[in-house]
């Protein structure tokens, strides 16, 4: 707390600063692995994720050695073939997406003024995921095992016919784990954005970087789901033998290819718009004036959002599909064009209205810009078919994608990285070995990778271990190759700066860069708790119009400056206007979060050794400590011992019908749909492209018992709505016995998907279309069982009055799932029964 | 193997849209470059009111962020995506047809016959005819590979279980680079294909021989016999006795047709020239020219006997 | 839920694009389709009901989303509080560029058959 002096703490306000420190402690020790606080788990995703940049830096060292020589022998195909399947896959899944992700767990509760995320817990557990994935995933190259099917995993090379080792195992399993951890991210970070803004913080108010995280984690949520789909699509054919991908049993290598892409392509974007966020919050301070154009800018994050999930085909530009199909995605590809355009001339805008100074951060944003034009440049030469199909699976594209992701993304973070590194140590980096960090990465980089255009147009390949020297590539190569040294030199030096700054960097003032975010109002380095008290914010620049915030904040002059009721507090406002309307009670440090990813972890490696009795234990076990950590919860004496709030503020947000666990759901539900939506793709795919696939001429399974499951979970869902309704109104009249009720419903409908299962003669192993039908019955089995355990919960917290008149938010969640499971369930009846029945089979 | 060393219709239109995009990049880039690099140094103008600011912000953001993009785009969706009609197979049957097809990692080449015609087939050497459209039919035997002339044109993913057409073009007769774009296992580095591209008449001329009935040439009888006991199973040879083949293995992988691999002018897809004595050396150290590639090592062989066949199956030659 | 149907709400961000998305979809799986089902004549060239049918609808999405984009302005003229009149003319904007990439990406069908 650099700025101390000008602060006089009375002892009430002394006592204050005591109790939040003590209410929002982060353990030492072995309960460190129970923080929760999103600081902690930013940062740790920030570490973690650097360390793997490392790992994968390395690999990308091996490539270059590799290359640097015709004919070199430095490594065999097989190490080589893992090393640049690793290489991509190290970098794009345990690099790029969590420390981003990190970055935004770190900063956005400080930049709106929260003082944690919505699901601390979730942030936790996602951190837990990741780090188990990466090790899981990591590990297989010490047993020289790793995956050597390239990153994309085209099958059938990584099924099981021609990948017959255990590396396609280890990234499907690893990298699905990871995933849990970019869900459970985004989730938080959309609800937290949209509902625990500081009073008056109105959307159109909130720090551009919001919209960007706001956008990143939606696309998280939309696009990661096909890829898990795939990679449990694919997993079950590699260790159940179901054909889903495999042309002679019905299935088709090209549905494998769409799932990658449909995942892949906004992933690309997913990394691109924290970076253009980065930016855009850091010209602004550079320029020392407002941003210009915040609505374009919005309008620009908004069209990038949505148009990225319109292109994934051009990564499959050669696969024989139509080239009118080819030409919406070619057209769609260079739509990308105007928006990535509108930020730029933003940006430009910005600087030339306003006073710029160079620093040590704008000197990265510059190196940005350069890089990410000509990388932007190369995507609008690469979205026009015909000359893609000249340039696909070149070294020009090795290039062009990194250009846009080392220059959208590394470059972005790092200036990011150096402009809030005085945040999290107090202290300033040295200008000095920052500059020659960036001199030796960027000239670095542009030497590696502008040359290898130039190869690529020459006709060299991707992913080849070694090229003859008649071919003309020599020099090339050895260019490209001695640019990547300079370039990890680089890397070394900023390492070297950022250790060296934490001992020797000269201390921070409050506002060093003289920002006008939020973010500068608080102590550095961060307490657990952000601000001590909230303010009131009118403005989207608070720290320019109002100098004396931190001064206030501190001095707990602003909202929900009490502590003696023992909570972790912080405001649930109204997503539009910023108005508070709750007081969302956050829960505090646990030993679930951790316990519950290392079961999981354990599920994944049973899976990996094919031990499926253990795995199918820890399943269970996982999922019983996954229902005991939300036991802990809403008016649970352990969440909330005591729900009253100061006069004049509104309820805990447990007390109401719409808190912020109500829009978790919901948010969650967008993943889970976008899931479902991408199973019942696949089975509409391949029923009108895959070659041989087979619709009998009667569907296999029975009418009455998936139409009575239907009707059953229609009355529960229908009887759970009506319990809702009254609770609306206020009254919890036969609240316990209809959430029994409910569940026994639940119960039925599970059982009776169960027989029809059971009884329908499906042969999952030999055609796709029965895997697919079996799959997609797992589903909702699943679901309803869920539905089921749930209600049953609901049933006995109202028994202990956990939920009830007074604490009635729960039952609109589980009503949230009820709902999704009915319009899936009814949905998925007319796809695979109903539809097959009315248009034939043709067997 | 150069995309800008062009020798066929697609790859010349695409040599041209190259630096046509090339020269619009540079332009942009450096403008965008020169940009920045001017409010930085530019000396500091008077202050302007907020609606002065405003239509100079909407200047920059509609001229550069709107109609630069909307322009360049347009142009390239009107006058260069079209390029690509060239490569559809159409009109139908006015072209060649030659299939393709991919195994791990090696290409099979077949001319089908019509009516009583013998169909042509042959392994990692494409014979085509110059001057006129060809219309390659692909597809793959295992995983997915990619088709690729880089100076003829572009390429061309092989799928299994599907057919697609690619339509390309060679100008004039002439030796090209063909190679596998889609990685596709351990040994995608070393997939290539010979292409030659002959006269009509030539061509014509070329596949009639291999057209006619085969006649295996008397003599070789070891070296024949051997090879019906360890090499048959996989391989054939046209015209090859069938009461010789010894069928006792277990996979259905198939190796290369070795009909005129005498005439060919590499060995294991573009690892090792052809010249005298190549063959029996291929067989005695293929697992290091080419490790990972799906033919047994042959230790269990004698040196003398791989030799042998190695000598008359570079008799091989229509 | 009255609230959502205005046009200074700023759900309409996002409709725009995602009328666009929704015709992209259409577009896209009902050409598969189609060429599956039966795919027409090669020698027809793009002249074919497939290209026609996507053509019309592109038109109707292109003018739905110009319509919507005015409608957007003249919300965002009326509008009082700063924000909704923010939202009203943010959506319009993007309403437009919805239009326009509709009918750039519908543009293809004048010069590519639908199948081959």
């Amino acid at each position: 707390m650099s700025d101390d002096k000008d602060v006089t703490l009375t002892p009430e306000v002394r006592r204050l600063h005591e109790g939040m420190a003590d209410v929002w402690a982060n353990p030492r020790g072995l309960a460190a692995l129970t923080v929760v606080s999103h600081t902690s788990v930013g940062l740790r995703f920030m570490v973690t994720g650097a360390i793997f940049f490392l790992i994968g830096g390395l690999l990308a060292m091996l490539i270059r050695t590799q290359l640097a020589f015709p004919g070199n022998d430095f490594m065999s195909h097989e190490i080589y073939n893992q090393v640049f399947t690793m290489h991509g896959t190290v970098m794009m899944f345990l690099f790029a997406i969590p420390i981003l992700e990190g970055l935004a767990i770190y900063l956005i509760p400080k930049m709106i003024g929260a003082r944690d995320l919505v699901c601390p817990r979730l942030s936790a557990f996602g951190y837990f995921c990741y780090l188990f994935g990466g090790i899981i995933l990591v590990s297989s190259l010490l047993f020289e095992m790793a995956p050597s099917s390239g990153w994309f995993m085209y099958t059938p090379l990584s099924s099981g016919d021609y990948s017959p080792g255990r590396g396609s195992d280890f990234w499907l399993l690893g990298i699905t784990f990871v995933e849990i951890s970019a869900l459970s991210a985004g989730v938080e970070l959309v609800v937290s954005i949209l509902r625990t803004r500081t009073e008056g913080m109105a959307l159109h108010k909130m720090p551009l970087f919001a919209w960007y995280i706001l956008a990143m984690a939606l696309m998280i949520v939309v696009g990661f789901p096909p890829l898990i789909l795939g990679s449990i699509l694919l997993e079950l054919e590699r260790a159940a033998g179901m054909p889903f991908f495999d042309v002679a049993g019905g299935g088709d290598p090209v549905l494998w290819a769409h799932l990658f892409w449909l995942f892949g392509h906004p992933e690309v974007y997913i990394i691109f718009l924290p970076g253009a966020g980065i930016v855009s919050t850091l010209i602004p301070v550079f320029a020392r004036r407002p941003i210009v154009g915040y609505g374009w800018v919005v309008a620009a994050i908004v069209i990038m959002g949505f148009v990225s999930f319109g292109l994934w085909v051009h990564h499959m530009f050669t696969l024989g599909i139509p080239q009118l199909a080819l030409a919406f995605f070619s057209a769609a590809s260079m739509l990308v064009a105007i928006p990535t355009g509108i930020q730029i001339f933003v940006w430009l805008a910005t600087l030339w209205l306003g006073r710029p100074v160079m620093s040590l951060p704008m000197l990265w944003v510059a190196g940005f810009l350069v890089i990410f034009v000509l990388g932007g440049l190369t995507g609008v030469m690469l979205a026009l078919v015909p000359f893609n199909w000249q340039v696909h699976d070149t070294h020009f594209v090795v290039a062009h994608m990194h250009y846009v992701l080392v220059g959208g993304m590394l470059f972005p973070l790092i200036a990011g990285l150096y402009y809030w590194l005085p945040l999290i140590s107090g202290r300033m980096p040295s200008e000095q070995l920052g500059r020659w960090s960036f001199w030796l990465l960027f000239l670095g980089f542009n030497t590696t990778f502008l040359v290898m255009h130039w190869t690529g147009l020459l006709g060299m390949r991707r992913r080849v271990y070694t090229y003859d020297s008649a071919m003309g590539w020599d020099i090339y190569n050895l260019i490209s190759s001695v640019g990547g040294f300079t370039m990890s030199a680089g890397v070394a030096l900023l390492i070297l700066d950022v250790a060296l700054h934490f001992r020797f960097g000269r201390r921070a003032p409050q506002n060093p860069w003289n920002a006008g975010g939020l973010e500068w109002a608080m102590p550095k380095p961060p307490t657990p708790y952000n601000f001590v008290s909230l303010p009131r914010l009118e403005t989207r620049h608070p720290l320019w119009e109002v100098p004396e915030l931190p001064r206030t904040i501190t001095e707990g002059r602003h909202g929900l400056n009490t502590i003696d009721h023992g909570r972790r507090e912080t405001w649930g406002s109204d997503p539009l206007t910023g108005k508070p309307r709750e007081v969302v009670h956050l829960p505090t440090n646990s030993w679930w979060p951790f316990l519950a990813a290392l079961t999981l972890a354990v599920v994944c490696i049973s899976l990996l050794i094919k031990i499926y009795l253990l795995a199918a234990v820890a399943t269970l076990v996982a999922a019983v400590l996954l229902l005991r950590w939300s036991w802990e919860n809403g008016a649970h004496p352990k969440a909330a011992p005591d729900a009253t709030v100061a006069p004049g503020q509104p309820p805990l947000h447990s007390r109401t019908l719409n808190g912020p666990g109500v829009w978790c759901m919901s948010v969650s539900h967008l993943a889970n749909g976008s899931f479902y939506l991408s199973l019942l793709f696949g089975w509409f795919y391949l029923w009108t492209v895959a070659p041989e696939w087979q619709m009998p001429a009667s569907s296999p399974l029975s009418l009455p018992l998936l139409a009575g499951a239907g009707l059953v979970l229609t009355l529960g869902a229908a009887w759970l709505a009506r319990l809702v309704r009254r609770l609306q109104r206020g009254s919890d009249a036969g609240l316990g016995g209809g959430m029994y009720l409910t569940a026994g419903l639940g119960a039925l409908q599970a059982m009776l998907l169960g027989v029809a299962i059971w009884q329908a003669p499906l042969a999952p192993s030999e055609t796709a279309h029965d895997a697919t039908l079996l799959v997609a019955l797992i589903y909702v089995l699943i679901h309803a069982l869920l539905g089921a355990v749930l209600c049953l919960l609901q049933g006995l917290r109202v028994g202990y009055g956990y939920v009830g008149a007074e604490a009635p938010m729960e039952p609109v969640v589980v009503l949230r799932l009820w709902s999704y499971n009915l319009v899936v369930y009814w949905s998925l009846f007319a796809a695979i029964w109903l539809l097959p029945v009315l248009l034939g089979g043709t067997s | 193997m150069s995309i800008l060393d062009t020798a066929g219709s697609a790859a010349r239109q695409q040599f041209w849209v190259w630096w046509a995009m090339l020269a619009v990049a540079v332009a942009v880039s450096l403008g965008v470059y020169a940009l920045w690099f001017y409010t930085f140094c530019r000396r500091e103008p008077a202050s302007r009111t907020p609606r002065e600011e405003r239509r100079i912000m909407l200047r920059w953001v509609l001229g550069g962020g709107v109609a630069l993009p909307v322009v360049s785009i347009v142009a390239l969706l009107v006058f260069a995506a079209p390029t690509g009609r060239g490569m559809l197979p159409f009109p139908e049957g006015e072209a060649e047809r030659i299939e393709v097809i991919g195994h791990q990692w090696w290409w099979e080449v077949r001319y089908p016959g019509e009516g009583e015609e013998r169909e042509v087939v042959t392994a990692n050497r494409l014979v085509m005819p110059a001057g006129e459209p060809v219309d390659f039919h692909l597809t793959s035997d295992d995983v997915i590979h990619a088709f690729w002339i880089p100076r003829l044109g572009g390429k061309r993913d092989m799928v299994p279980g599907r057919d697609s057409i690619v339509r390309l073009e060679a100008d004039s007769p002439g030796v090209f680079g063909a190679q596998c774009a889609e990685y596709c296992g351990a040994q995608h580095t070393h997939m290539l294909l010979h292409v030659e591209a002959l006269e009509r008449d030539a061509f014509d001329a070329w596949l009639a021989e291999r057209r006619s009935s085969p006649e295996l040439q008397p003599g070789f009888d070891q070296a024949r016999e051997a090879f019906g006991e360890h090499c048959a199973a996989c391989h054939t040879v046209a015209g090859f006795p069938d009461e010789l083949v010894v069928d006792d293995l277990e996979h259905d992988i198939r190796g290369p047709d070795l009909s005129d691999v005498g005439s060919r002018p590499s060995l294991g897809a573009g690892v090792l020239p052809m010249e005298e004595g190549a063959i029996a050396y291929w067989l005695q150290h293929h697992q290091t020219l080419k490790p990972g590639n799906r033919m047994p090592p042959h230790h269990h062989i004698d040196t003398e006997t791989l030799h042998e066949i190695g000598a008359w199956l570079e008799t091989l030659e229509p | 839920m009255k609230r959502l149907l205005r046009l200074t709400h700023p759900i309409h961000l996002v409709s725009g694009v995602t009328l666009w998305g929704i015709w992209f979809v259409a577009i896209y799986a009902g050409l598969s389709v189609a060429c599956s089902v039966a795919p027409p004549d090669p020698e027809r060239d793009m002249l074919t009901g497939i290209n026609i049918g996507v053509g019309l609808a592109t038109l109707f999405t292109v003018l739905l989303l110009l319509w919507l984009a005015w409608a957007s302005v003249v919300a965002g003229r009326r509008a009082e509080p700063r924000r909704e009149r923010f939202f009203a003319y943010v959506s319009a904007g993007i309403f437009l560029f919805s239009a326009g990439g509709t009918l750039f990406v519908g543009y293809p069908i004048v010069f590519l058959p639908p199948c081959l």
